[in-house]
């Protein structure tokens, strides 16, 4: 009738599979938390865009991930564990910059979960995205993210003012924005 | 300077110069551009690698992490020392502070036994429909009850990853947690096969020969 066992009575679950937590940890676990927070410093940096910040949310989920891993536990479970951390930091990060709450992140921000592994993302997805955009969107893009213009060159290489490059630049943004891009 | 374009111009021009994303609470309306912007930035350079000397100074943190075992948030919510839960974050709390029972083994899906134990009486077995989560407390522990004929089982209402009270969605019949996306079957597993989650701790639980459950919490 009882689901449990009183304390003292209770069968050891110390051995069961599929959980993480256990302490301390060892170094090889260590190892292989390092070789994975590769992969989770490529996932972060997809995201934010810029070493500093992609730097320090890799620290925060090594730091706040690794004294909860198991020893002995498989990189899978590992890597599992940093890139669930990895998604929680990233909505804090987006939630606190932007003042919203992470239930108004989780469909278009850093939430979704990827179908491939990030080490695998490919470079190519900017080529992806700018494919699906009108030919003036596409184009405001291309200068200035791939070809690095800035807003005075884009306007004179596309006949236009730098205040209808700005305007024309965030439009494209928006609709980059609503390009499936995993 | 306020209107839109010159704000995402700015961030795009921060991005674009390696320098960090600098935003404010009125960006928001402009998320989903600033982060494609991220996005297109990133993924013109690929995937990137850490740089060495921050991977040196992540190993030196990791190294001269505490071998001690910690306290962590969750566990210390589970076994009722909220208060504490602040300073503990990130560290290591002293070892005469530790509630022996829980800090000495805490992983997921193991039972809590409170220090001091006592079984509390939460409901009757009458009062739980098969197949649906009931929420209860017993001191401070908190539970989803689920019947099955005439047993029932009980898994904790915290979180294995975020110190945050689930909830049961009945559409799913899942407990899910409000603080990010994730969400655990009745057994208290994650339903995450990607990034399976660590297991809830289940709750002791029994019922009395007079069809009164009892779980077992604190005074």
């Amino acid at each position: 009738m009882s689901a449990g066992h009183p304390p003292g009575e209770q069968e050891s679950t110390s051995d069961e599979p599929g959980d993480l937590l256990q302490l301390p940890m060892a170094p090889r676990a260590t190892d292989i938390a390092l070789h994975e927070l590769e992969i989770v410093y490529a996932f972060i940096y997809a995201r934010v865009g810029n070493r500093a910040d992609a730097e320090d949310l890799t620290q925060q989920v090594a730091l706040k991930a690794i004294p909860r891993l198991r020893e002995g536990a498989p990189a899978s479970a590992i890597r599992g564990y940093l890139f669930a951390t990895a998604r929680s930091v990233l909505g804090g990060f987006w939630s606190t910059r932007l003042g919203l709450s992470e239930s108004e992140l989780h469909e278009d921000l850093a939430l979704a979960v990827p179908q491939t592994p990030p080490s695998e993302e490919r470079a190519d997805i900017v080529q992806r995205i700018l494919a699906e955009l009108s030919d003036n969107y596409r184009r405001v893009l291309e200068l200035r993210f791939l070809h690095g213009y800035s807003l005075k060159e884009v306007a004179a290489e596309m006949h236009s003012t730098v205040g209808a490059v700005k305007v024309m630049q965030l439009r494209a943004l928006r609709a980059a924005a609503k390009v499936k891009m995993e | 300077m306020n209107k839109p374009e010159n704000r995402v111009d700015k961030i795009v021009s921060d991005l674009l110069h390696g320098r960090r994303l600098k935003l404010r609470g009125g960006d928001a309306e402009e998320k989903a551009a600033i982060t494609a912007a991220a996005r297109l930035v990133a993924a013109r350079q690929g995937p990137q690698r850490m740089n060495p000397a921050f991977r040196k100074r992540l190993e030196q943190a990791l190294e001269s992490a505490p071998t001690e075992p910690w306290l962590t948030r969750r566990a210390a919510l589970v076994a009722g020392f909220g208060l504490a839960a602040g300073a503990v974050t990130g560290g290591l709390l002293g070892r005469a502070m530790e509630p022996p029972a829980v800090a000495t083994r805490i992983a997921g899906g193991d039972p809590i036994n409170p220090i001091p134990g006592k079984w509390v009486d939460v409901a009757a077995i009458s009062d739980l429909v098969e197949g649906q989560g009931q929420r209860v407390t017993a001191g401070s522990v908190s539970a989803f009850l689920f019947r099955r004929g005439e047993s029932v089982t009980a898994v904790s209402s915290i979180c294995s990853h975020l110190p945050c009270e689930l909830w049961w969605n009945r559409g799913q019949g899942l407990l899910a947690c409000p603080c990010h996306p994730a969400s655990f079957t009745p057994e208290g597993k994650s339903t995450d096969t990607t990034y399976p989650l660590p297991a809830l701790n289940t709750v002791h639980v029994r019922v009395t020969p007079a069809g009164r459950v009892e779980v077992l919490g604190t005074d």
